[in-house]
């Protein structure tokens, strides 16, 4: 019997829908890096306007312990530091770069040949024999590499792990539970070598003797070819999980590989364990052995497009996503990410940034009738936190946010269960999140 | 950009399952029962079921319209639901407006008084029921003999296994056939065992109800009749029993709303019944069984809460 958490938890349609192939996506003429891609503070410009850049160069540099510093996805010249628009709307401080004819070219073929030179292959054990702790997180650092899983932690704050915590165990997370979304996948069967790598450097790096990568058995191939990558000279193994949503979140992944639960407020280490993404090792072995920092990653497009259109690419940071070949349904609406968790677009001519794992396009029709509250319970048990989404939900409401605060809401992850399982089509999940928000202040 | 883009919060996608589906997916698992109703009563009790359906979608039609003057709430099928246990808990020969009474008591006040679907502390078709049984207690009593074959029902009239027992007489005269299959005396939708069984696996198949209330109930049914050295076979099969644990304790509204909840409920509901029918004035007990945990469902919900994800005291699985 193939373990998953145990509390709540469901089983949406998987849609994983996207060709299975990584493809480059052609480079942008103009990228747009917005400052801040990651949690903590925003990075502090290093170029100004008029500079020319190459690609790969830094431009912006951490500004504080818990920050990441930013790189040139294409060479050109900064055209200008401005204010422009997320998807979602919000608007940030970014560096817009522009590329020339004979740049763009050079840029295209030197990305053609250094990703065509990424044959998965037999892994380099020496290059974590031989750097030293601190190095490797010098390098992850100053390559901007930050958690690849949607919460964009700078990486090597998370790889410095503090000696008295002695985690046992580093967990890599590969269930990419989210329906839809394919580019964990991807990453997993095209390079596992260079996975496993990034795991034995992260390992290193944080001072951890043994490794799991957990894949959900929805993705055999990923985990097929994973074990194939390893041999019994590794501390890693790779862990098949059963499939259910939300296996990715942190407190459900340490329960279905160790069998731990993380208390309320606390960290995957007050049980001994660490968590990264795949995405994230893979960037890591990249900003290491290759000296390439975070200036690309696989963006998954999918949804309700023309199934030819499902597919995985390498984009650089910055491209604005109207530049991507899809077409819209009737009704579009744009989720940035997966649809559980990822919020929708409200405009399309904003760049990918790090922590964009992916688009899903969805032809919205229209939306139901909200309906009473049946107190079926459907909620309930769909809770991964063992909470009562009902009850918050009215607590919420009802702006009976002491109650809210007592019945657990600040132990909400926002997967979204709840409202996915309500038969009368709720908002439960937006009322917790307004409870929530309160209670943090 | 041109084109318009919808928005709003996560989730984005949603599951099939929706409330008029799940009230749609009941009726369905009634369709045996009422077949059997049919069977065995003949023409009555379809004037019985056509009234009592009714009935109750015109009163909350009237309700939502000139009294709350609230969108219309009859399209999701509760009140047709309500319409069909009522009248299954009902013997064919009783007078229409009976029937009729007992529908609007059941939509009036047992469900729009208290704020519509969702926020009715009691099953309404079982208020319904009470209120008649109370109210005309001879009539409620007087159950028409089947008559197999949808035939008009010739007006004879005879005793229900369980009044044959309260008043200490033999139950001989029922075969284990008679009783399985339906053919005796009782309420129109309570005789047959084997048609509220097929409606039971059809809900449990369809995941509408789980198996925690029908089977806690029994638990609690068997407990009682083992101690009071009753044949429970008999228990289960007589008397609204299955009509009850399968269709109306599963009543989502009214029963508690997480599975540890719903256990309790359900043996307390199997306690009571039995207890009622061993040693209480009436012959049956069921209805009264379940209004009572109806009326203790909140506080079972506040006392029973999910246990919520925290560190397991106990073993922790080996790495």
């Amino acid at each position: 019997m193939r373990n998953t958490f145990k509390k709540g938890g469901i089983h949406p349609e998987a849609h994983k829908e996207a060709s299975r192939g990584i493809e480059l996506l052609k480079l942008p003429r103009k990228a747009v890096v917005p400052l801040s891609q990651h949690i903590g503070a925003p990075a502090r410009p290093v170029v100004s306007k008029g500079d020319k850049v190459r690609r790969g160069m830094l431009i912006a540099e951490n500004s504080a312990f818990v920050s990441a510093g930013l790189h040139a996805p294409i060479s050109g010249t900064v055209a200008e530091i401005v204010p422009v628009a997320l998807l979602w709307g919000k608007s940030t401080q970014a560096i817009v770069i522009e590329a020339d004819e004979e740049e763009h070219r050079a840029d295209t073929e030197l990305r053609q040949e250094y990703w065509a030179n990424m044959i998965p292959g037999e892994s380099d054990r020496l290059l974590s024999e031989r750097l030293s702790p601190e190095e490797i997180r010098r390098k992850v650092s100053e390559a901007g590499v930050v958690g690849l899983g949607g919460a964009t932690f700078p990486s090597h704050v998370k790889l410095d792990v503090k000696s008295e915590a002695r985690p046992e165990m580093l967990i890599i997370n590969g269930c990419e539970c989210e329906p839809y979304l394919m580019c964990d996948d991807a990453l997993m069967c095209a390079y596992p070598g260079r996975i496993v790598e990034g795991v034995e450097l992260m390992m290193k790096a944080a001072g951890i003797g043994k490794a799991v990568i957990a894949v959900e058995d929805n993705k055999p191939e990923a985990a097929a070819s994973l074990s194939a990558a390893l041999d019994s000279a590794h501390d890693i193994s790779v862990r098949v999980l059963k499939t259910k949503y939300p296996q990715g979140g942190e407190k459900q992944l340490v329960e279905a590989v160790t069998g731990r639960r993380i208390g309320s407020g606390k960290l995957p280490a007050s049980v001994g364990a660490v968590v990264h993404n795949i995405a994230t090792a893979f960037a890591v072995w990249q900003a290491v052995a290759t000296g390439q920092p975070l200036i690309e990653r696989v963006v998954t497009i999918t949804g309700d497009i023309n199934p030819q259109e499902r597919k995985n690419y390498i984009a650089a940071i910055g491209t604005p996503f109207n530049e991507m070949p899809f077409t819209l349904p009737a009704s579009p609406k744009i989720i940035v990410g997966g649809p559980m968790m990822g919020r929708a677009a409200v405009r399309l001519d904003a760049p990918v940034m790090k922590g964009t794992s992916g688009l899903t396009v969805l032809d919205a029709g229209v939306k139901p009738n909200v309906r009473a509250c049946v107190r079926c319970g459907a909620c309930v048990d769909a809770c991964p936190m063992g909470l009562e989404p009902y009850l918050i939900s009215t607590y919420g409401r009802l702006r009976m946010w002491d109650d809210a605060y007592a019945a657990g809401v600040s132990d909400c992850l926002e997967c979204g269960a709840c409202s996915y399982s309500c038969p009368s089509y709720r908002p439960i999940l937006d009322y917790i999140r307004v409870a929530k928000q309160r209670c943090k202040r | 950009m041109s084109e318009l883009l919808k928005f709003s919060p996560s989730p984005h996608i949603h599951t099939s399952r929706t409330t008029p589906g799940a009230m749609a997916h009941v009726l369905i698992a009634l369709v045996p029962a009422v077949f059997c109703a049919l069977y065995f009563f003949g023409l009555p009790a379809l004037w019985v079921l056509l009234v009592s359906i009714s009935t109750c979608v015109a009163t909350e039609w009237l309700i939502t319209k000139y009294m709350l003057r609230r969108p219309l709430s009859i399209n999701d099928y509760s009140a047709v639901l309500t319409g069909v246990l009522l009248a299954l808990n009902l013997p064919s020969n009783l007078p229409l407006w009976m029937v009729a009474v007992g529908a609007v008591i059941a939509i009036g006040i047992a469900k729009m008084a208290f704020g519509g679907l969702g926020c009715n502390i009691f099953n309404p078709a079982l208020v319904g029921r009470v209120f008649l049984f109370i109210s005309f207690s001879a009539a409620m009593s007087t159950w028409p003999l089947p008559d197999a074959g949808f035939g008009d029902a010739d007006g004879a009239t005879g005793a229900t296994i369980l009044s044959l027992v309260k008043m200490g007489q033999s139950t001989a005269e029922f075969t284990p056939q008679d009783m399985i299959l339906g053919n005796m005396g009782g309420s129109m939708g309570e005789v047959s065992a084997v048609a509220i069984l097929i409606g039971l696996v059809y809900l449990l198949v369809t995941k509408v109800v789980s198996w925690h209330i029908p089977g806690a109930i029994l638990l609690g049914l068997a407990f009682i009749d083992i101690m009071a050295g009753y044949p429970v076979g008999i228990d289960i099969v007589s008397g609204g029993f299955l009509l009850g644990a399968v269709f109306m304790a599963t009543d989502y509204v009214t029963s508690p709303m997480t599975k540890r909840g719903m256990l309790f409920y359900g043996f307390m509901i199997g306690v009571i019944t039995a207890s009622i029918r061993r040693w209480g004035i009436y012959p049956e007990g069921m209805s009264f069984a379940i209004l009572i945990m109806n009326g203790a469902t909140p506080l079972i919900n506040r006392h029973m809460r999910p246990s919520r994800f925290s560190p397991r005291q106990r073993k922790e699985v080996a790495v």
